[in-house]
């Protein structure tokens, strides 16, 4: 009888181990609530660098992508769209790209044009940071520069709650 | 010897992910190119399955997912 | 069967036989044989590709060509030329909604020509192959579609199908899993299968040993885990069952029992089990990728099967790629198999099929592939060569009498695919 008990919770040990294991640590660098870590980077189009922190006082919408990535590059020019529904004293769109060869990213671009900066991170210290768990990954930054919220992945209904979002940010004015 | 076995068997997945986060979701690169996809050409799978099917005893063993670019 | 019956079939059977095989005929026999026609309802196979989110097409069209058999393999009197078969292969896929794709996949064969009937002992003692009479021609049609459905971590699948040709119908379907773990460098996924086959036999009434109308049903499941290793290292295994139940045998073959003629008859019951391991690794100096492939199977037929296959995926100047490759196929011999009979089988069971039979079979395949754009589509082209030759001394074991029918074929294909 003290047998069965001892092996039964030996049992729920390991199932609660097991499903800890299975679920992974939730180690979000950046999650919600949270100040977004600050980053300052070089721009992919090489012109003057990027960073986080120039854009305090405005929503920033702070997107990470990559050329191989398929789903990135179907957001990029949704965000496009997006980006020119708010004014841009308001509104902001970051992207950090993290090919190993930015000339891809170049080469994408090129072709699909954007109006938001992208800094680049080859060695991905941006993206380790925040701790991104998939990509493509958002960060919807208020004014003060804290994260409201995080995207993960992207798919082709996203833009339209994003829009709700934004617009809701972009409405309140911070003391 | 069969609870090993089995206890063995369902140990792995366990094995596998605690140990190795070796590459990260930004990292995915090269898992993301078409050369390096389990089936680079379904076409080709498909039709390769199906004549050693055919000619031969054996199963298609058919395949898992998983490496390629993890993107969402 | 009684006894009695079963004489008298074989009789009736062995005169009309003899008449049969020095005659040329027009029959219309299905060419790949009603035991391994409709690959099952496996969500495995198609499920393994990536996620799709652009609209697609594919086609392939294949010509695949029997070696004609050699003289000293072959009945006097009997056909040498083997099989050919032209196959046109289609695919659509498309993402739907936000989180769902849809793929279709539509395969058109049009086969012609001889196939091995049954062995008998050669002039000289070693086993000789009577062919079917020549110029059969049949059409085989094959249709499957699989949904996905994909949530954060985890992805469902579910597919059904159709075989169909002039003597055979199968209904299969489908359905799969797959969960991601550990920053989506662990997958696990697993899926379980059906198929529901019909098999009626042509020009019964011409071949009374033939079976008029026969059932099979095909259970399968597999579980497979991968795992990426490094950057550019990943690797993967999967374990895949199968249960078949039913008419089993192959119609149009028979054995020759104490010299007389009798139909294939396999077991009504097949435990099978395959155990494939993929290796994938890219050396990102010389822009290449290694592909290696393992696969171990075994059936309570007592059949088992090794299978090692490695490919080198070589780009050249961005646009191109050259793709080599190299199989080693080895198999033992099912435990009723046997060229020919000299006495009766306690079991009843009987099979001259060279895939019963213990061989090896060694193939190598030359794929090139271009990548362009135009009219703001992406497109790719490939031509592909393969050449396949198997034998009784390709065999791990030691193989006495290889079945004379043991097949040698050249394989070529050239596909086109685009994306939108």
């Amino acid at each position: 009888m003290m047998g069965r008990r001892f092996r039964s919770r030996r049992g729920a040990a390991a199932l609660a181990l097991a499903t800890g294991l299975l679920l992974g640590t939730q180690a979000s660098a950046a999650g919600v609530g949270q100040k977004a870590p600050e980053f300052t980077a070089p721009a992919l189009d090489g012109a003057k660098s990027v960073s986080l922190g120039a854009h305090r006082g405005k929503v920033v919408y702070l997107d990470f992508w990559a050329s191989w990535c398929p789903p990135c590059l179907t957001s990029l020019p949704q965000l496009e769209e997006l980006r020119k529904q708010f004014p841009s004293d308001q509104f902001q769109i970051l992207a950090v790209n993290v090919d190993q060869d930015p000339e891809k990213a170049r080469k994408f671009l090129e072709r699909t044009k954007v109006g938001y900066p992208s800094a680049t991170d080859p060695k991905g210290r941006i993206p380790e940071t925040f701790g991104i768990e998939t990509m493509p990954t958002s960060f919807l930054i208020d004014r003060r520069g804290v994260i409201r919220y995080v995207h993960h992945g992207f798919r082709k209904g996203d833009v339209a709650p994003l829009r709700e979002r934004i617009q809701k940010l972009v409405a309140t004015r911070d003391k | 010897m069969l609870r090993l076995a089995v206890s063995l068997l369902l140990a792995l997945p366990l094995l596998a992910a605690s140990g190795c986060a070796a590459v990260k979701p930004w990292e995915r690169d090269v898992l993301a190119r078409p050369d390096m996809a389990w089936e680079p050409d379904t076409l080709e799978a498909k039709r390769n399955s199906h004549i050693r099917y055919s000619k031969e005893a054996s199963l298609p063993g058919g395949g898992a997912g998983g490496g390629g670019c993890g993107c969402n | 069967m009684s006894n009695c019956a079963r004489r008298h079939r074989r009789k009736a059977r062995s005169r009309a036989a003899r008449r049969r095989a020095q005659r040329r005929r027009r029959d219309t026999l299905a060419a790949l044989t009603a035991g391994a026609l409709a690959v099952p309802g496996l969500a495995g196979p198609a499920a393994a590709e990536g996620l799709i989110d652009r609209v697609g097409a594919d086609y392939n069209f294949s010509r695949y060509s029997e070696g004609k058999i050699s003289s000293s393999k072959v009945a006097v009197g009997s056909e040498r030329g083997r099989y050919d078969i032209d196959m046109h292969q289609v695919r659509f896929a498309t993402p739907i909604a936000d989180r769902f794709d849809l793929g279709l996949d539509i395969v058109h064969e049009s086969m012609s020509g001889a196939t091995p009937w049954y062995v008998i002992p050669g002039d000289d003692g070693k086993p000789v192959q009577v062919m079917t009479g020549a110029t059969i021609e049949d059409k085989r049609t094959d249709a499957l579609l699989e949904g996905r459905y994909y949530m954060d971590r985890a992805q469902a699948s579910l597919n059904g199908g159709v075989s169909f040709e002039k003597d055979y119908f199968a209904v299969n379907g489908g359905l799969g899993g797959q969960l991601e773990l550990n920053e989506n460098n662990t997958t696990l996924s697993s899926g379980l299968g059906v198929s529901i086959d019909s098999i009626d036999p042509v020009d019964t009434d011409e071949y009374p040993l033939r079976p008029d109308h026969e059932k099979k049903q095909t259970y399968s499941a597999f579980a497979g885990i991968s795992q990426v290793l490094r950057r550019n290292i990943a690797v993967q295994s999967t374990l895949t069952y199968q249960l078949g139940r039913g008419f089993l045998s192959d119609p149009y073959k028979q054995a020759l029992v104490e010299g007389e003629p009798f139909a294939d008859s396999r077991p009504d019951l097949r435990h099978q089990i395959a155990w494939l391991s993929r290796y994938r690794h890219h050396f990102s100096s010389v822009s290449a990728s290694f592909h290696a492939n393992y696969q171990f199977y075994w059936d309570d037929w007592s059949i088992t099967a090794h299978s090692f296959e490695v490919a080198w995926y070589q780009s050249l100047f961005e646009a191109f790629r050259l793709i080599p490759s190299v199989r080693y196929y080895s198999q033992g011999k099912a435990d009723f198999y046997a060229p020919y009979y000299e006495q009766p089988r306690a079991d009843g069971l009987y099979s001259s099929d060279y895939r019963l039979s213990p061989y090896g079979a060694i193939s190598w395949r030359i794929r090139a592939e271009t990548r362009f754009r135009t009219w703001r589509l992406d497109w790719l082209a490939s031509f592909s060569w393969e050449r396949y030759l198997s034998s009784g001394s390709y065999a791990m074991q030691k193989v006495s009498a290889a079945n004379p029918g043991l097949v040698n074929y050249d394989l070529f294909s050239v596909g086109l695919t685009t994306r939108f």
